[in-house]
């Protein structure tokens, strides 16, 4: 490829200085003239039949300009096809406390609250369901009258044959895990402004992962076709699944804009948006695993239930991805997985950051090391036994492409010292290992169809100014960052002359969202052949003037120049006005679609897990635990990332180090307290994200496997990091202390316990 | 309810303004000024994203009534450039990564500024303490702590210079 | 936050004349952190907040007849800025020192740090202090209680006091200054503290129409040994799950008498009595430290959840000793 002149640069991103200097604006910094202030209100019932909502007092008092109920917009909806089972507004019941039940827009937030205080809601509770194992046993007062026992879906996968797996194997494991609920938590809070302009058309400014399904579901719930409706993603304040469903203030404020046909702004409280949720569920997985004394695996088995919550949202999804990316890590000939979605009267989950893959990981990368201490195997040992022979494809379809493990293993053990420091590191101290990948954008889109995941055009105009349209969302990752990269890259300029218009449904072609990781693989492919295409029309001209091959001509510090150093020498500028000669305006379109040999097999459930390609993570964790105490604290993590290139390996490193933070915060400390339905730590006081004082440096290296279908061959590097975390960190606790422990959060409470209870059992022994 | 006048001076400028006294710093900075630079990410003083500075001190703008500050200096990010030039933070914080999304970033600029005004050689566990009532939920910090590390220094080298000059 | 009155007086008497004669009348503003935070949340409802911030006669820590003053809106910075006046109080430092954020340093006073309000995600949840269903049963015994009392919980209260500074206050024999419209009164800062009884009695003994003035150190209390402890499940932003002070009077390396107390473990900070008296005679040792961890946990009644706290007490206390001595 060459030497590069961006790619591969450490470089600031793009809209870096908007952010430093306080000037970008986030949705809720947004204000136009006549702007009026919604607010939701939220049922108090875990569970409860709607028998009337009387908004007449309401209505009445002065300042209100809309409310509205379920009875205005009874369109269903729901991220999935299949799982169109919620109301922006409940028609006939609520099904978890928070959900939402009417809508007011007036001229003042105050007004508006006091709107929601006299509205009257006649309520019938039912009977509720909490516990995913009960919930899934029930016989009657079902949350979903349609979903039988509460189960939203269950999947049953068998590759190969665990039978004669686990009969080959010399040692067999099976344990229970357990892994709280946690909640994305980005720091800002959700929040839509809906103008509703003087043409009768709708412009919708919104703190959206995927602005093209809140526009399809705008369409729908608000009965008005696509094309009288602008969906605009100002800056977002984080996202990391949270943002990547409808969430029902972005259709509330879209609803009562149209019905007060003013502009109304909807942002969220942070105890609201605890509530709007779509976190990582409840898991519970019982894993089975069986490997040879030489240390090969030969089966692995689980059955994972998820608590889902109150409606489907992504959820056979996350249960289908815990199932999927079992496979694709290490090499297991058989592989059984038993999957149940499982809906509760509580918030309804989703996906985040490592989606469905997360808990499942947690459990197998922790048996991994129970098996191995079994076997007397080193944990690292142990992991190297079972790497898969890439390019390959799984028993269960899955196409891996390019594999960087080996080096993601080795250089984690070298630089972590982990051969001299397991089970060396003294008293209290230890150091654990895991591994983790992930997928880089689904292969299948949500909505079946066969068109193009996305689609970039490129303008240059008598300016010479190169536009980039994308549809893709920058929610702080540097998707932005990353067009204008491989924009400069091809067209052999500086970023500076590269503009981004991004993520606006008039303005740009559909690009389905900021979910999954696909932003880079996909979103970037779609870019690169579009400044192919650009580069094609620009040499196009100049090859012709210059009697020479296209193929002859590069393009570099805005000039073109032949490739041999000899005879043509073009400034950027005369090329572009030569190639305009009789053409006017360049204009160019790219596009993505993953190829049909990555979308997988055929069987129920076969569409989830398949991706053009798959990140791969290794990391070591050193912890000091206090005995007395059982408090943890996590002192290094060294984690390497294969993102195939690192196309800004700034960026990259700040998401790899973010998704070990993140893992981290749920291995030891997040989780989503839960008494009847009422979230009990709806604030960041109560539910405790890391704080510095918790987080060391992380040390990332970037691996590059060099994908052969990626962009100059990148591939995710957003999410893989997060899930080897977890069970690191709970594998350096064995190493630390000998405890193992199966549930996380890992508490203080839990590893006393945990260490109590060995005490007993060797106590026990003794006697 | 009844407004009344009261008088800020933000950014060096001072404003009038009529705001009922149970009106939040952050909304009047927010609403009132147009300074829309100082988050609001939680609603009790947990998240750092609404600090701004009162005579010089980070405080959370949004549990302080702006009608208790009316005889104080307050800073907000958008005071932070001087002349359209960035505060040595500011460019920090672009060229090492300490921001990603962007939103818990004028907090930590306006936490990290009163710091290292204090301390321009911090160590490592001092940046860490000091920033510990910021929460960001992106870097994993440790791009924080590098951007932190780098404005330091280059505070540090802007002074030396300035005094080898008035030499 | 509904609307209210503001008064932003000069004086103390200004201040006073200014409240009510109940709580829903008017709250006094400082720091704000934790007021301003309930009020957004309609638990704390006052038609008039008195800021009490410029009454500089309120602000400061000095040394008064060898001993030491704090005013009640004395800052943690302050106290920061210039720790002169805690000298021989490590255990004062060790507590204001667990509060790193430096937002919190800059608004937060040690007035406010005793008077803020309790934790209990039940109370925050708009339950009430008791945390009464709608049948008037506290959700707390049979609810999760991770965090809630394991002393002076025989009910209805379960919540535990969140100050960080009330145990070394209490070690040390500090007492309050308070005003009101009769005057003022002096009195142990354990006595600002109560277990209460019955929905409607507060966890504090101050009445809505005095005003906290000011915290007293003796010079006497200079002489003891002293130390915190705090257990933490994350360092800032957080209380801490176990908190232990301790101030010995020695006779070389005996301890002639001990004052043990503990924090974030009942609604009130909680004398352990029994470490107490075992420490008496005693000359201190890790032994001994982990004797006095013991007993400090006698009388413990822990609720479904929270039995950790028990071994947190053990621990804290057993460290705090060993501090104090080092």
């Amino acid at each position: 490829m060459g030497e590069m002149n961006v790619i591969g640069k450490r470089m600031a991103m793009t809209d870096a200085r908007a952010k430093v200097t306080g000037l970008g604006r986030y949705a809720d910094d947004l204000s136009v003239p006549g702007m009026l202030y919604g607010r939701i209100l939220h049922s108090p019932h875990p569970h409860a039949r709607i028998r009337s909502v009387d908004t007449l007092a309401a209505e009445a008092l002065e300042g209100v300009k809309a409310v509205a109920t379920g009875r205005d917009a009874p369109t269903p909806y729901g991220i999935l096809p299949i799982g169109h089972d919620e109301r922006v507004l409940a028609l006939d019941k609520a099904r978890y406390i928070g959900d939402n039940v009417a809508a007011v827009a007036a001229t003042s937030p105050e007004i508006a609250e006091e709107a929601l205080r006299l509205i009257r809601v006649d309520y019938e509770p039912l009977p509720a369901w909490f516990d995913p194992l009960e919930s899934m046993k029930a016989e009657e007062n079902w949350i979903h009258e349609k979903r039988a026992h509460n189960i939203e879906k269950e999947y049953h996968h068998h590759f190969g044959n665990v039978d004669e797996g686990f009969a080959q194997a010399d040692f067999v494991l099976e344990d229970r895990y357990y892994c709280g609920e946690v909640t994305h938590a980005a720091m800002e809070p959700h929040s839509t402004l809906a103008v509703w302009e003087p043409n009768e058309r709708l412009t919708v400014y919104s703190s959206t992962q995927v602005p093209f399904y809140l526009h399809r579901t705008l369409s729908a719930v608000c009965e008005m076709p696509m094309s009288r409706i602008r969906v605009v993603k100002p800056l977002v304040g984080g996202g990391f699944g949270g943002k990547s469903e409808i969430i029902p203030l972005e259709v509330a404020a879209s609803v009562l804009a149209k019905k007060a046909r003013r502009p109304v702004k909807i942002t969220y409280t942070r105890e609201e948006v605890f509530y709007a949720h779509r976190g990582r569920p409840i898991t519970i997985v019982d894993l089975k695993l069986g490997i040879t004394k030489e240390g090969r695996i030969t089966a692995a088995q689980a059955r994972i239930v998820q608590d889902g919550g109150a409606y489907c949202g992504y959820g056979p999804v996350t249960v289908l991805y815990s199932g999927a990316l079992l496979n694709a890590l290490y090499d297991i000939p058989n592989v059984k997985f038993d999957g149940f979605r499982v809906l509760t009267n509580k918030p309804a989950c989703g996906a985040m950051r490592g989606h469905g893959t997360v808990n499942a990981r947690f459990a197998f990368e922790s048996m991994l090391d129970q098996i191995a201490a079994r076997a007397g195997l080193d944990p690292v040992e142990l992991r190297r036994r079972n790497l898969l022979k890439a390019p390959c494809t799984t028993p269960n379809g899955l196409r891996v492409t390019s594999y960087g493990l080996p080096e993601c293993i080795e250089r984690v053990a070298e630089r972590s010292g982990w051969a001299e420091k397991r089970g060396k590191l003294g008293k209290g101290r230890g150091i654990g290992f895991a591994c983790s990948h992930y997928v880089s954008g689904a292969a299948n889109p949500i909505i079946r169809s066969n068109m193009p995941h996305t689609t970039v055009n490129i303008k240059i105009d008598r300016d010479a100014g190169i536009t980039v349209y994308s549809g893709a969302s920058e929610i702080g990752q540097g998707s932005d960052t990353m067009h204008v990269q491989i924009v400069a890259e091809v067209l052999g300029v500086r970023p500076e002359r590269v503009n981004l218009v991004a993520a606006d449904t008039e303005l740009t072609p559909v690009d389905l969202g900021s979910y999954s990781s696909r932003v880079t693989f996909m979103a970037g492919n779609a870019c690169l052949n579009a400044a192919r295409n650009m580069r094609a029309q620009i040499l196009g001209p100049v090859a012709r003037q210059f009697d020479c091959e296209t193929d002859d001509l590069e393009m570099r510090d805005e000039t073109i120049v032949s490739k041999n150093g000899a005879g043509v020498s073009m400034s950027f500028d005369d090329a572009v006005a030569l190639a305009m000669v009789g053409e006017g305006a360049l204009v160019a379109k790219g596009t993505y679609a993953p190829p049909e040999q990555a979308r997988g097999g055929k069987f129920k459930g076969a569409g989830v897990g398949p991706s053009p390609s798959y990140s791969y993570s290794a990391q070591a964790v050193e912890v000091k635990v206090d005995r007395e105490t059982g408090q943890v604290k996590v002192e290094r993590v060294v984690a390497a990332h294969d993102c195939g290139r690192a196309l800004n390996p700034l960026t990259v490193d700040g998401q790899v180090q973010g998704s070990v933070y993140m893992g981290m915060g749920q291995a030891v400390q997040e989780e989503m307290v839960w008494r009847e339905g009422r979230l009990m730590n709806p604030s960041f006081l109560e539910y405790r994200l890391p704080t510095t004082l918790e987080t060391p440096q992380i040390e990332s290296i970037i691996v590059e496997s060099i994908d052969p279908e990626g962009p100059f061959g990148a591939k995710e590097a957003g999410e893989g990091s997060l899930a080897a975390a977890i069970p690191a960190i709970a594998n350096a606790i064995y190493d630390a202390v000998g405890v193992r422990i199966t549930d996380v959060p890992i508490t203080p409470e839990r590893v006393l316990a945990a260490l109590r209870a060995k005490e007993e059992a060797e106590k026990g022994g003794a006697r | 309810m009844t407004k009344e006048l009261i008088r800020l001076k933000v950014n060096g400028e001072t404003h009038e303004l009529a705001i009922a006294p149970n009106k939040l710093l952050l909304d009047v900075l927010r609403e009132d000024l147009g300074l829309t630079g100082s988050k609001r990410g939680c609603d009790d003083s947990s998240c750092g994203c609404c600090t701004v500075l009162i005579d010089g001190m980070p405080m959370l703008s949004c549990v302080a009534l702006a009608t208790s500050y009316q005889d104080a200096e307050i800073t907000t990010v958008e005071g932070l450039a001087r002349d359209g030039e960035l505060d040595p933070v500011q460019e920090a914080f672009m060229s090492w990564g300490g921001a990603q999304c962007g939103f818990c970033t004028p907090g930590f600029l306006m936490t990290t500024h009163a710091l290292l005004e204090k301390n321009p050689d911090p160590t490592l566990d001092q940046v860490r303490e000091a920033l510990a009532s910021n929460i960001c939920r992106c870097t994993g910090y440790t791009q924080i702590y590098e951007s932190v590390l780098a404005a330091a220094q280059k505070i540090r080298e802007k002074r030396k210079n300035e005094i080898a000059i008035s030499k | 936050m509904r609307p209210f009155e503001y008064g932003n007086p000069s004086t103390v008497k200004q201040a006073i004349s200014l409240l009510g004669s109940d709580w829903e009348q008017a709250a006094v503003l400082a720091g704000g952190t934790d007021l301003i935070s309930l009020m957004k949340d309609y638990i704390d409802t006052p038609k008039r907040v008195v800021n009490i911030k410029s009454i500089s006669a309120l602000r400061g820590a000095s040394e008064v007849n060898g001993g030491l003053r704090l005013g009640a809106t004395t800052t943690f910075e302050d106290l920061f800025e210039n720790p002169a006046p805690l000298r021989d109080f490590p255990s004062l430092r060790a507590a204001i020192d667990g509060i790193y954020s430096a937002q919190m340093r800059s608004m937060g006073t040690v007035g406010g740090d005793l008077l803020q309000r309790p934790r209990c995600w039940y109370y925050r949840n708009g339950f009430g202090l008791l945390a009464l269903d709608s049948k008037g049963q506290s959700l707390v015994p049979h609810g999760d209680n991770r965090y809630h009392a394991i002393f002076g919980n025989a009910g209805p209260a379960y919540f535990v006091s969140p100050s960080s500074l009330a145990p070394p206050l209490v070690a040390l024999g500090a007492t309050l200054r308070i005003q009101g419209p009769k005057g003022e009164r002096e009195l142990p800062v354990a006595e600002l503290f109560r277990i209460p009884r019955h929905t409607g009695e507060r966890e504090h003994t101050i009445q809505p129409k005095e005003i906290l003035t000011e915290i007293l150190l003796p010079a006497s209390a200079r002489r003891l040994r002293n130390a915190t402890y705090e257990v933490r499940e994350r360092h800032f932003m957080d209380w801490p799950l176990a908190t232990a002070s301790v101030a010995l009077r020695m006779e070389g390396r005996r301890v002639r008498q001990a004052r043990v107390v503990l924090g974030q473990v009942a609604p009130i900070p909680w004398r352990a009595e029994g470490a107490e008296r075992e420490l008496a005679g005693k000359t201190l040792d890790e032994a001994v430290a982990t004797r006095a961890g013991e007993a400090a946990t006698v009388g413990a009644h822990p609720l479904s959840k929270n039995g950790y706290k028990v071994q947190l007490v053990r621990v804290a206390v057993k460290r705090a000793l060993l501090a104090a001595i080092a």
